[in-house]
C-alpha cells in the first residue's frame, strides 16, 4: 500500500507498528528528505577529498590576475624595466595570503621614520665632504713633506753650513700652511657630522677613528715646531731644541694620516 | 513484492552511499590549509666596485607561507638595518642610499602551486619591495633540497641599482657596480 500520508510523529510511531508494506513506505518517505540533506551537505566535502588529480585540475585553471608592478625579468641576459611603483601591492593580494602582521615585526620596525632618514642624508653628505677634503689634504701634506730637506740647513758642525733658499723656506711654509688649513677642514665635517644614537660601532672605522687621536696632536705640533724651526732658520741659527723634531712629527703624523686613510679603504684588490 | 523489492534496494543504496560520504568526510577534512615556518635565513647582497668587494649579511629575516585552494602565498621580510658588512659606518651609509629609514623593510612576496617539494630546481617569480620601489623578478631559478618535513632554499635574485632608483655609492669618485646581487639561504619548516 502507499499514499499514507504522515501528520505527525505519533502517527508515524503507530504507522511503523504495523505491516511491513506499511513500514518501508513510511521510512522512505521519512528518509528520502533526511537523505537529500546530508547528500547536498556531504558532496562538496567529498568532490573536494575526492578529486583525484587536484594539482592537474588546478594546473589547468586560469592563474590569478598579475599586480600592476614593474615587470623585470630574469637576468640572464634580458633586461630590466622599471616602473615606479611608491605603495606597497597588499591590496592586491589574496585574502588568505599572510601579511607582515604574521611575521611578528613591531611598529617601530615598520613605521617609516622621515627625521631619521634626513639625518642620515645629512651625515652622508658631511662625510663625503669630509672623504674628498681628506684625500686632497694628502696632495699639500706630501708636497711639504718633500720639500722638507730643502728647508732644512745642511752640514754638521766643523763643515760648510748650506743654508736654505728664502723661496725653499717660503715654500714649504706655505704648503705647510697648506696641509693644516685643509686638514682642519677635514676634521669639522667628521667631528660635527651627525652621531645616530644607539649604534655601536664596528670595523675599520674603530681603527680609522683612533688614528685620529695620532694624527690630531700631531697636526697641531708639527705647525707649532716648524714655526719655531722657521724662526730659527730665519735668524741664521742652527735648528734647535724641541724645534728639531719638527721633521719627525710631520713624518709621524703623516703615516698616521695615511693609515686612516688606507684603514677604511682596505681590503684593496684592484680588478677592471 | 516487486515494488517493496524496488523499495528495498533504493533504500540500501541510499544507506550505502550515506556511510560512503561518511567515510571519506574525515579524509577529505584532513586536507587543510597547509603552513610554513621559516625557520633560518641567510641573505646577502655583494656589492661589487674596481677596488674593494663587500658582502652585507642578515639572519634576521622572517617568513610564512599559507597553502590553500592549490596555491601558497610566501611572504619573506627583512630589516634593512639588520644587514651587517662588518663595518658600522658603511652599514650606516647603506641604510641613508637605500632610504632605509622610511622603508625599514625589505619584502619578498611569490606565489606558487600547491605541491609536494621535490629537490631540485625550480623558477619563481618574486615580487620584491625595496627603497621604496616595488618590482617583480619572473623565472628565477632556485634550488629545492627537501629534508623530511623541511625544505632548504638556495637562490639569487639579480637585483640592481637602478631597479630600486638608488644612487650609487662612489670611492675614489668611481662608482660600485650596477648589480647588486642578494643570494638567499633558507630552510623552510611545514606546520599543519
Amino acid at each position: 500500500m502507499s499514499g499514507v500520508p504522515l501528520r505527525t510523529g505519533a502517527c508515524r510511531a503507530s504507522i511503523l507498528v504495523e505491516g511491513r508494506n506499511l513500514n518501508s513506505n513510511a521510512i522512505g518517505r521519512l528518509l528520502r528528505p533526511i537523505l537529500l540533506c546530508c547528500c547536498v551537505a556531504v558532496a562538496p566535502v567529498i568532490s573536494a577529498g575526492q578529486s583525484p588529480e587536484p594539482i592537474t585540475a588546478l594546473t589547468e585553471l586560469p592563474s590569478a590576475p598579475e599586480p600592476q608592478l614593474a615587470q623585470a625579468t630574469n637576468s640572464s641576459g634580458s633586461q630590466n624595466q622599471n616602473q615606479q611603483k611608491p605603495e606597497p601591492q597588499s591590496e592586491q593580494q589574496p585574502a588568505n595570503a599572510p601579511s607582515l602582521g604574521d611575521l611578528g615585526f613591531t611598529p617601530e620596525q615598520t613605521k617609516p621614520n622621515a627625521q631619521l632618514q634626513a639625518m642620515l642624508d645629512k651625515r652622508t653628505h658631511m662625510l663625503k665632504i669630509h672623504q674628498r677634503l681628506g684625500i686632497i689634504t694628502t696632495i699639500p701634506m706630501l708636497a711639504a713633506l718633500i720639500t722638507g730637506p730643502m728647508a732644512h740647513a745642511k752640514g754638521r758642525n766643523g763643515q760648510t753650513i748650506i743654508e736654505p733658499t728664502q723661496a725653499n723656506l717660503d715654500f714649504h711654509a706655505a704648503l705647510g700652511g697648506a696641509t693644516t688649513a685643509l686638514y682642519v677642514s677635514t676634521a669639522y665635517f667628521a667631528i660635527f657630522a651627525p652621531k645616530v644614537p644607539g649604534v655601536q660601532r664596528r670595523g675599520a672605522i674603530r681603527l680609522h677613528r683612533a688614528l685620529a687621536f695620532v694624527h690630531g696632536p700631531g697636526m697641531i705640533a708639527t705647525p707649532l715646531l716648524g714655526a719655531m724651526a722657521f724662526k730659527q732658520e730665519k735668524a741664521g741659527e742652527k735648528v734647535h731644541g724641541i724645534a728639531s723634531a719638527h721633521g719627525a712629527v710631520a713624518w709621524a703624523t703623516a703615516l698616521a694620516y695615511g693609515a686612516a686613510i688606507v684603514s677604511v679603504s682596505w681590503p684593496i684588490r684592484v680588478h677592471f | 513484492m516487486r515494488r517493496l523489492f524496488s523499495g528495498h534496494r533504493i533504500y540500501t543504496t541510499v544507506a550505502g552511499m550515506l556511510l560512503c560520504a561518511l567515510a571519506i568526510a574525515p579524509t577529505a577534512n584532513c586536507q587543510a590549509d597547509t603552513q610554513w615556518v621559516l625557520e633560518q635565513s641567510t641573505l646577502t647582497y655583494h656589492v661589487s666596485h674596481p677596488m674593494h668587494q663587500m658582502d652585507g649579511i642578515s639572519h634576521a629575516a622572517r617568513g610564512k607561507g599559507t597553502c590553500n585552494a592549490g596555491q601558497c602565498y610566501f611572504l619573506i621580510a627583512a630589516a634593512v638595518n639588520s644587514f651587517d658588512s662588518g663595518d658600522s659606518n658603511r652599514d650606516l651609509h647603506m641604510v641613508q642610499v637605500t632610504r632605509g629609514a622610511q622603508f625599514p623593510l625589505v619584502v619578498v612576496r611569490t606565489r606558487v602551486p600547491e605541491v609536494p617539494p621535490v629537490s631540485g630546481t625550480n623558477f619563481v617569480d618574486l615580487q620584491v619591495e625595496f627603497a621604496g620601489q616595488t618590482i617583480t623578478y619572473k623565472h628565477v631559478p632556485i634550488q629545492e633540497t627537501v629534508n623530511g618535513s623541511e625544505v632548504k632554499i638556495i637562490g639569487t635574485v639579480p637585483a640592481t641599482c637602478s631597479d630600486f632608483k638608488i644612487d650609487r655609492p662612489s670611492f675614489l669618485t668611481i662608482p660600485i657596480s650596477n648589480e647588486i646581487p642578494v643570494k638567499i639561504d633558507m630552510t623552510w619548516r611545514a606546520v599543519k
